[in-house]
């Protein structure tokens, strides 16, 4: 339930930053960042915009909430800790080399953390 | 669960997030430019001679209609534009006399956008900034790697025709220099500039408006310079 409501919520962020992407919009912002980040050579991987990649980690996270088998659990876990892992990566590039912050991406990071949390906590129920 | 799985977890989650990783820190840094491309004087002169310069003007004082471009040296989809559209601009627009283009320039990326930020205004007063504008975007380094060294801006200089680079380093923090920093800081606050490139045009000396652009390529901001050409 919980990789469920958490999958859902970082989709819908993950969602609306490929949706400014993709139709030039401003991002909306309190911490004045945002654009910064998003517009930054940190924003894409291999050509491939990082929210995109995000977006299809948490909805890959939320299907793995609603296919429970072993395997599942198991790909739901790598997912996440990996996921993590490069969210950690990012958050320090925003602190210490794009100098910006981006409150969506912070967002991201703590559903992410708490992702992995949750992935590996139901590993236990197998 | 066994503990072996837990491992398993473990291991294959640290060796995707150090993919990830490396495929990010190896983007972020970008091709490492060859010395043929490093700095590519010749294009640049081609680009611009005989197009009248004025500190940050580009273009005829009296064409019907001005652009503003709010840039950071340093943007990295402010380097896009000026690879895929400016030269078309520029010859179709800014050469014919029909559109002058007015550098905007912000430094919000970090240390290395204000010392380019600073060298380009130093080259305005020798009016020879936008040469220095397109030299820079050709030779764009990772975001504050401390890519803007001297030793650049001197490459860069001597790719200038009659341009004074000496002259240029000592005025980076002359007042004329902090002047248009300043000027184009309450342009940019002004039109709510949230993010470059932002262009803004209007009739010269008219109101300017943020144009809706939507692609880096020429085709983003023709049809709206057309439409002010047209009025």
């Amino acid at each position: 339930m919980a990789v469920a409501g958490l999958s859902g919520l970082g989709a819908a962020v993950a969602g609306y930053l490929v949706y400014a992407r993709f139709t030039e919009t401003t991002v909306a912002c309190t911490t004045g960042g945002c654009e910064v980040v998003q517009r930054s050579d940190y924003a894409e991987l291999a050509g491939v915009p990082v929210a995109v990649l995000g977006l299809g980690a948490y909805l890959f996270l939320l299907g793995t909430a609603l296919l429970t088998f072993e395997l599942m659990r198991v790909a739901g876990a790598v997912a996440a800790v990996s996921g993590a892992l490069f969210a950690g990566y990012l958050l320090y590039a925003q602190l210490f080399l794009i100098d910006a912050i981006c409150q969506w991406c912070l967002v991201s990071d703590v559903v992410i953390g708490l992702l992995a949390v949750a992935c590996v906590l139901r590993l236990r129920s197998g | 669960m066994t503990r072996r799985t837990y491992v398993t977890v473990g291991a294959l989650a640290g060796l995707i997030a150090a993919a990830l990783i490396a495929a990010s820190i190896l983007g972020a840094q970008g091709p490492e430019p060859t010395q043929a491309h490093r700095v590519s004087g010749g294009d640049t002169e081609a680009l611009l001679d005989g197009i009248p310069q004025q500190g940050g003007a580009l273009g005829r004082p009296d064409a019907p209609v001005t652009l503003v471009e709010f840039a950071d040296l340093q943007c990295p989809y402010c380097a896009r534009w000026s690879q895929l559209a400016f030269g078309e601009i520029v010859h179709d627009y800014v050469r014919t006399g029909k559109v002058r283009i007015v550098f905007g320039g912000l430094s919000f990326i970090g240390p290395d956008s204000d010392e380019a930020l600073r060298f380009a205004y130093a080259a305005g007063d020798q009016d020879k900034l936008w040469n220095v504008v397109h030299l820079l975007y050709a030779n764009q380094g990772p975001e504050n790697s401390g890519w803007v060294s001297d030793e650049l801006l001197r490459g860069i200089g001597a790719e200038i025709p009659g341009f004074r680079t000496n002259r240029a380093l000592d005025e980076r923090t002359s007042p004329r220099v902090e002047q248009a920093i300043a000027s184009a800081a309450v342009l940019a606050e002004r039109h709510e500039v949230s993010g470059t490139p932002t262009f803004a045009a209007g009739r010269t000396g008219g109101m300017l408006a943020v144009l809706p652009v939507q692609s880096l390529d020429p085709e983003g901001v023709r049809p709206l310079l057309d439409q002010l050409l047209a009025r």
